[in-house]
């Protein structure tokens, strides 16, 4: 009795052997896929938590009237919070940080890590216009006590005053820092700031799920064969390999 | 940084800026108000994030100028821009939070809160929220019925800000239990509980304010924890894993609050490690939470050896060491949590002890020994104080080196007198170190320093340093004790042992124990002067002292009794001194005492005075009986405390 089962145990094997994974094809998949319910108004959730977040603001508002989602957050409070993000990614530090004070004077005063980063965004772009006395006389005044409070401030403030010494700052080893991407994630920061005061989480919901798409698709890679989303923009499903 | 060039121009920076400053600060006084709105906005703008700033215009005088701005006008803009540039000298900037008050623009920020104008109310509740969080904040008087109705209006508020000021008064104003009583009497706790449902700062203010108002008031927990049928505590439970670190802080010092008033709600094990595992955690956070964790560490398993068992398990001691190893300037506060927090470890558990000094941590140790702030130099102390109970350690000679010792030895001239008691805790169980010959200590003054500090004005300080001296004489040898005898005198003792403080009358006599202890020699110290101090020991002990005294002092009258003839006599006078008008046996009521030890001492007196070797013993032991002594002996047979059998057997 057990001497057949085994033989039929190995002709089941001998089919997988080359895999050993379970197959799914993709007739198969489509329709566990469209077993699965979802609720439209999950999804303009999803759709209004990443206008909000990332704040279009003008894209937000319609898409509430359009759909009639609520967004979770005054729009208004966007509008600020926009003004400031676009400040700073323009290089106007100085009046991203008034605005940032009018919202809230208490963001920059309870975290000295943001205000150095902005103060040193300021000399940076000081430097970027060539404007070398007016840079050390910032750098004198406004960053060197946040430096003293601060080893790890004084390195970075090192890092930057280097962009003086060299005649050709953008071929430097700090060059970096001259780059337009340090503007964004400055303005990431701030962003990120505004958003914890007001009690908002600062990343939107949308990136978290197709982090775990991609996360779950290398799971069951260990166990199955199936059709995978391989490029995101398109959500297409793409035949598994044979 | 800048070259030496350049420095001509960072003089005429620092002055140009000064005179940007005076500038903007001239406008401030302007009777154009767009000129003067401006000027405040421009004060604002500098000053937030910037502490050098905050002092160098503190400095010119901007706050009162900021403060007329303020109470003068009725234009909201000017009141929002004044008050949020007041709100920012506040901001954990304690001169700035003095400056604020002493321009007497308290009561008139309160009145903001009544505005129409939203975001007057905002900037007039961020302002006071911020004063409220120094030390210098007005008292707030509670039970005062209209204080109430005001504080309660806040929590009701609709508006974040002013909800999270109400809480915010209530963390950092109550004090007493009668205002926690008042407060819940009140109905407080279910106003704050709502908070827990809100923002984030509604959240963090609530968590503050319920720690403050459950504070060893087992009522007030056990009000808190019957709300809805423990579903507030549950919350705060959950929190402790939330995503910001400050809430995850605040609520576990919450629990930290709720297990040390009580315990009973902890009976989960599961919760308790989870607690000590996330204040673990918490120790990493670079920033004020850090700080705040490791002191709420400390209070958590102080005193509490299963909970100091389950941090061990989890790694503490490590992650403790590694964390003061990093070598950054680390807060005073974290310091003084960390060393605490090693402090409570090594109370009781030689596996920590063994731990935490296989991790050389002793150079970090002895360097906080030096540390310009008191409370990191006491929490060192105590560090050294328990890590020294370790008798194995102990006798390897591991704190009885000069590197060690020279440091704690220094530190009984401290001018703090918490870190005097503290050192002298530490020594005490330093000098315990039988094997090695205390000579460094001796040496670098020690003594003269422990006596010095005997006569301190702090009772504590009095009585450690009697207590590290008792130490010090225990099994010591003569010229030691000719040496500390010589710088007392007898007089010195009749002083120690007459204190006002009882406790230190106990360490008094209990170092004059040990010092007539041992050779017959020693005994003769009582004898000094026409035996002035037997004379004030026998004097104490007629007077119905307490227990704890009253053995130490029946300990000496042992040591005493064990010598020659003329001491045996010497001690029999004291007993019973002639001429007696009442009888006053207070031998007797020793012998009937409830403390087994005082019993026991008794009898060891009676026994050496009786003991047959010696001539006049029957006559003693005549006298003994008449005064009831003996018949009280046979009576005590069959005493309850072991030690009292042997010897009344023998």
């Amino acid at each position: 009795m057990s001497l057949f089962r085994i033989f039929i145990n190995q002709d089941d094997d001998d089919d997988d052997m080359a895999t050993s994974k379970k197959v799914i094809t993709r007739e198969e998949w489509e329709k566990k896929l469209n077993a699965v319910k979802l609720r439209k108004q999950d999804m303009n959730t999803l759709v209004m938590n990443f206008l909000v977040t990332e704040g279009y603001v003008d894209a937000a508002a319609k898409f509430q009237r359009e759909s009639g989602t609520k967004p979770e957050i005054d729009l208004a409070t966007i509008t600020d919070r926009m003004a400031v993000k676009k400040a700073v990614q323009n290089g106007h530090v100085e009046d991203a940080i008034e605005k940032v004070n009018d919202l809230n004077p208490e963001i920059l005063d309870t975290n000295p890590e943001l205000f150095f980063h902005l103060q040193q965004q300021r000399l940076i772009e000081l430097i970027r216009q060539g404007k070398t006395e007016e840079a050390l006389e910032f750098a004198q005044e406004e960053l060197a006590p946040r430096g003293e409070e601060n080893q790890a401030f004084l390195q970075e403030l090192e890092k930057t005053v280097a962009l003086l010494v060299f005649e050709d700052a953008s071929n430097s080893p700090v060059k970096d820092l001259l780059d337009i991407s340090h503007r964004l994630k400055t303005a990431s920061e701030v962003n990120a700031a505004i958003l914890t005061s007001q009690s908002h989480e600062k990343d939107p919901k949308l990136p978290s799920l197709l982090k775990m798409l991609i996360w779950a698709q290398n799971q069951l890679d260990e166990k199955a064969v199936y059709p995978h989303i391989n490029d995101l923009s398109t959500g297409q499903l793409q035949d598994p390999p044979e | 940084m800048p070259t030496t060039t350049s420095s001509s121009s960072f003089s005429s920076a620092a002055s140009s800026s000064g005179n940007r400053q005076a500038d903007v600060f001239s406008r401030l006084a302007s009777s154009d108000p767009e000129v003067k709105l401006k000027a405040l906005r421009e004060v604002k703008n500098q000053i937030i994030g910037n502490r050098t700033k905050k002092l160098s215009f503190l400095k010119l005088g901007a706050v009162p100028a900021i403060a007329s701005a303020l109470s003068d006008s009725e234009c909201n803009s000017i009141l929002v821009q004044s008050a949020a540039a007041l709100g920012s000298f506040a901001c954990g900037f304690e001169a700035g939070v003095q400056a604020v008050l002493d321009a007497g623009v308290f009561p008139r920020l309160l009145r903001l809160l009544t505005s129409s104008d939203e975001k007057v109310v905002d900037a007039g509740a961020r302002s006071l929220r911020m004063i409220f969080q120094s030390n210098q904040a007005p008292k707030y008087d509670f039970l005062q019925e209209k204080n109430m109705e005001f504080l309660f209006s806040l929590l009701n508020s609709e508006n974040e800000n002013v909800s999270g000021l109400g809480a915010s008064i209530i963390a950092h104003a109550c004090g007493t239990t009668v205002e926690q009583q008042v407060l819940c009497e009140a109905g407080v706790l279910e106003k704050l509980v709502i908070l827990l449902d809100g923002s984030l700062s509604q959240r963090e203010a609530c968590l503050e304010s319920l720690a403050t108002v459950l504070k060893n008031n087992p009522e007030a927990v056990s009000r808190f924890v019957g709300l809805e049928a423990g579903r507030y505590l549950s919350s705060v439970t959950e929190l402790t894993k939330d995503r910001y670190p400050r809430t995850r802080l605040l609520s576990c010092l919450c629990l930290v609050v709720i297990y040390n008033t009580s315990p009973s709600y902890f009976l989960n094990m599961g919760t308790k490690s989870s607690l000590v595992t996330t204040l673990l955690e918490l120790l990493n956070d670079p920033g004020q939470s850090g700080d705040e964790a490791a002191l709420g560490l400390s209070s958590l398993i102080a005193e509490k050896e299963d909970l100091q068992k389950l941090a061990y398990e989890a790694n503490a001691i490590k992650n403790i060491v590694d964390i003061l190893k990093t070598g950054s300037e680390l807060h005073p506060k974290r310091l003084q949590g960390l060393f605490l927090s090693l402090a409570e470890l090594c109370s009781k558990l030689e596996d920590c002890r063994c731990s935490f000094l296989s991790l050389e941590m002793l150079d970090l140790l002895v360097n906080a020994l030096r540390h310009n702030n008191a409370d990191v130099r006491t929490a060192a102390c105590i560090c050294f104080r328990n890590a020294a109970r370790s008798v194995k350690n102990l006798s390897a000679g591991r704190f009885t080196n000069d590197h060690v010792m020279l440091p704690l030895v220094q530190l009984l001239h401290d001018p703090s007198s918490s870190v005097q008691v503290a050192v002298l805790g530490a020594l005490s169980n330093i000098v315990l170190d039988f094997s090695s010959p205390k000579s460094t200590f001796i040496e670098y003054g020690g003594i003269k320093q422990l006596i010095e500090l005997s006569k301190s004005m702090d009772p504590n300080a009095r009585c450690s340093a009697l207590r590290a001296l008792r130490n010090l004489m225990f099994l010591a040898d003569n010229k030691r004790k000719e040496l500390f005898y010589s710088e007392v005198k007898a007089q010195g003792f009749v002083s120690l042992i007459s204190d006002p403080e009882p406790t230190v009358q106990e360490q008094g006599l209990a170092l004059l124990r040990n010092l007539v202890d041992g050779c017959i020699n020693s005994i003769e110290f009582v004898f000094d002067e026409e035996g002035l101090i037997l004379d004030t020991v026998g004097r104490q002990l007629r007077k119905s002292p307490q227990a704890q005294m009253a053995i130490q002092g029946m300990y000496v009258l042992t040591n005493v009794a064990s010598g020659t003839e003329l001491h045996k006599e010497a001690v029999m006078q004291q007993l019973f001194p002639q001429p007696q008008a009442e009888s006053n046996n207070f031998m007797l009521k020793f012998l009937q005492s409830h403390e087994s030890q005082l019993r026991s001492a008794t009898v060891w007196t009676i026994i050496n005075l009786i003991s047959p070797s010696s001539p006049g013993a029957l006559d003693r032991h005549v006298k003994l009986r008449e005064e009831g002594i003996i018949p009280q002996l046979k009576n005590m047979v069959n005493d309850s405390c072991l030690d009292v059998k042997v010897h009344k057997r023998s």
